[in-house]
């Protein structure tokens, strides 16, 4: 697989200045993403991981947001000290997300075929097919039944499923280098779900786009993702190959984390959880971020925030942030 | 076994959305068949999920249920009263009994209120509660569902796409209502959260007797919930019945293709290939004949040409499956 770095994230924070006080949302995040590369966010919910993503697309919610360190390298250029205008110009083409939220990304009052229209308008010209067409097509790709009636509707006449399967459809529309999918398949069956993720594995071979998946489906993780990084209250608490996640998690909020999945085949009485709530962004405790609900913790964990650890050797690109791995 | 009592059913219960074309004047030219004609029970104290493919009516049925949309057909019964012709006191008690957390959070929280109003709304709209308790059992619901008690003067804005699900679900029970439609209350929170939650309403059940509508894609969390199960198709009922029935000897071919499409979570236990060929068919032109017949393995000619008859029957104590579909699978 290709080596080169298509993205690369260093030391990003992203803050909110609100009332009460700020909240770090993502504070101090690193990771990289090579071309053709899957990479997933997993993590606790109100961790930051929308929040990482919106800060690459310079969508971070304004005024209260703002990135107040770091450098998002797109093929070396930093986006940080992009113009809104320059990266208007990105989003478009370059890189795009698919929103948590499908009904912000949808404009109500028109039709769904119009939106997408829209979309392929910017990136179609070479090909001799109409618009239309290749709205239908691309509507027809991620599965909607009779996309050329289908293109009349209004997003309140789509199934939750149907309008995220549209804004997939709107992300996909220009082969973009870098696709953000956030929660991007959370109201997709079990068989439409597969086929919409063989549909982006089968893209991505075809242009070696990078993808970004933003998901809590394990099932996601496990048959999409080369890479994961674990989020924990605005950090990344762990990254590494798939199946060292799976296989050898050492940071113990990834533990705990791979123990919550449950699993289809068996009848429980009690599904595992994990003990006490997620900081709060805005209050953080001194050193460990994790330490109140480690079973792990010992003294230095409650005063300094643990050192990034290398686990094996670094060929394998897998790191953890916990004291317990640097004190053996 | 006690004796359970059923708190709704839905008997034939249909709703068709007309297509209009025309930009001013628009002329009715069809018809989106969304539901078309659904029966099930949802027992007091017992949960009845609802599964199956994305578009195949499943947000429609929650939404007659709680009369949100009308049914174009069929009846939907309140303790044995038909809702068509609820008084005016049945109808005011009906909307006390039954709260709802919808597939999308963002739509149906206010985005000018603060959280713990938002969450007392209910309870406050249907009840007497002195002042002082009002604060405390805001709190209580907020820590129940995993958030922080002073997050209860934050606005929605402020709080990521999970934790807004929770607000949702932290309002819908405040008034403890007797019925719970949950449209997949569960898919956009992490897996800890997400057991913590389930655990929570699986106890609020046992202590109080709540019943759930429950729609939701992770089979994981179906089985976890559920003490019935129905899996629909095209606006149908194809398969119903115990969810360990089900389950564990699924009789129609998209009942099989449903569970075999569920990811496993592992890397190292990935299938390949998928057995459901076929265009996803549409509710705004139905196939002819079995519904289900473009992508079974082995469709007869009857199957194709419509002159099968449809309709549940009963396969084993507690399970029934369309019986054009029984020997397909
Ligand atoms: N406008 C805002 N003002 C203040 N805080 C905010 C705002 N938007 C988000 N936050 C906070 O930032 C944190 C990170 O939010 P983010 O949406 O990135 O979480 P997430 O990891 O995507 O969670 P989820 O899995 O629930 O979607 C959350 O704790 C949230 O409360
Ligand atoms: N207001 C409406 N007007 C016209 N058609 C509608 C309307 N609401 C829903 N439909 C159609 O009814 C069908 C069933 O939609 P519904 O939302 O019930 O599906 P669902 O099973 O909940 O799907 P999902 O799993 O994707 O949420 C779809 O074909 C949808 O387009
Ligand atoms: S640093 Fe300490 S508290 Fe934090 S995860 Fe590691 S062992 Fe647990
Ligand atoms: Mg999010
Ligand atoms: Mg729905």
């Amino acid at each position: 697989m290709a080596q080169t770095p298509v993205l690369q994230v260093n030391n990003l924070k992203t803050h909110f200045f609100t009332r009460s006080g700020v909240v770090k949302a993502v504070d101090g995040v690193d990771f990289t993403l090579n071309a053709g590369e899957t990479l997933g966010i997993v993590g606790e919910s109100g961790s930051g991981k929308s929040m990482t993503a919106l800060s690459i697309m310079g969508l971070v919610p304004q005024p209260a947001g703002k990135i107040v360190e770091g450098e998002i390298l797109f093929n070396g250029d930093d986006l940080v000290k992009k113009t809104q205008a320059e990266l208007q110009q990105i989003r478009g083409r370059d890189i795009c997300m698919i929103l948590q939220d499908p009904m912000t990304s949808l404009n109500p009052v028109f039709s769904v075929g119009n939106q997408v229209i829209e979309t392929v308008k910017q990136s179609l010209a070479q090909t001799g097919e109409t618009l239309k067409e290749r709205a239908i097509e691309l509507l027809h790709k991620v599965k909607i039944a009779a996309p050329e009636s289908r293109i009349e509707n209004f997003p309140h006449q789509m199934s939750g499923g149907m309008r995220q399967r549209v804004v997939g459809a709107i992300a996909i529309a220009g082969s973009p280098q870098i696709l953000i999918a956030d929660e991007a398949t959370t109201s997709l069956d079990a068989t439409i779900q597969y086929q919409y993720l063989e549909l982006l594995k089968e893209l991505q071979r075809d242009t070696g786009m990078a993808i970004i998946f933003i998901t809590h489906d394990m099932g996601v993780v496990a048959k999409m993702c080369d890479r994961v990084a674990v989020m924990y209250a605005g950090k990344v608490a762990e990254i590494a190959d798939v199946r060292d996640i799976f296989n050898n998690p050492q940071h113990p909020y990834t533990e705990a984390l791979m123990k919550s999945v449950p699993n289809v085949e068996e009848d429980v009485e009690m599904l595992y959880a994990i003990e006490g709530q997620p900081p709060a962004l805005d209050n953080l405790p001194a050193g460990c971020t994790f330490a109140p609900r480690c079973q792990y913790a010992f003294d230095k964990c409650e005063v300094q925030f643990p050192d990034i650890v290398q686990i094996g050797d670094d060929s394998n690109r897998h790191t953890a942030t916990c004291w317990k791995l640097s004190e053996n | 076994m006690a004796a359970v009592n059923t708190i709704i059913e839905l008997e034939e219960t249909q709703k068709y959305f007309p297509v209009t074309s025309g930009a001013i004047l628009k002329k009715v030219t069809g018809q989106v068949k969304a539901v078309d004609g659904v029966s099930f029970k949802i027992n007091e104290g017992e949960t009845y999920s609802l599964v199956g493919e994305s578009g195949c009516g499943k947000s429609t049925t929650a939404k007659m249920v709680l009369q949100v949309e009308k049914p174009t057909g069929g009846v939907i019964r309140f303790n044995g009263n038909d809702m068509n012709s609820f008084t005016r006191e049945q109808r005011r008690e009906y909307r006390a009994s039954i709260q709802a957390v919808f597939q999308d959070p963002w739509s149906s929280l206010n985005p000018r209120m603060k959280v713990g109003n938002i969450i007392m709304e209910p309870l406050l709209a249907n009840q007497e509660v002195p002042k002082g308790e009002i604060k405390e059992r805001t709190e209580q619901l907020l820590r129940d569902v995993g958030l922080h008690s002073f997050q209860a003067d934050y606005y929605p804005h402020e709080f990521s796409g999970g934790q807004r699900q929770r607000i949702a679900i932290a309002r819908a029970l405040s008034l403890q209502p007797k019925v719970i439609v949950l449209d997949e209350p569960v898919s956009a929170l992490d897996v800890s959260i997400r057991a913590q939650i389930m655990n929570l309403l699986k106890q609020l059940q046992d202590q109080y007797g709540v019943s759930y509508l429950l729609i939701a894609h992770q089979l994981a969390t179906v089985r976890y919930m559920s003490h019935h199960v129905g899996v629909m198709y095209l606006g149908k009922m194809v398969e119903e019945g115990l969810t360990k029935k089900v389950f564990d000897n699924p009789r129609h071919p998209y009942t099989r293709a449903l569970i075999e499409a569920s990811l496993p979570a592992h890397p190292d236990s990935q299938r390949e290939g998928f057995m459901l060929e076929g265009e996803v068919p549409s509710p705004l032109n139905p196939p002819q004949g079995c519904s289900f017949h473009p992508r079974c393995p082995k469709p007869t000619k009857e199957c194709a040409e419509g002159s099968m008859e449809m309709g549940l029957i009963e396969v084993e104590e507690g399970h029934r499956v369309d019986r054009c579909c029984v020997n397909c699978g």
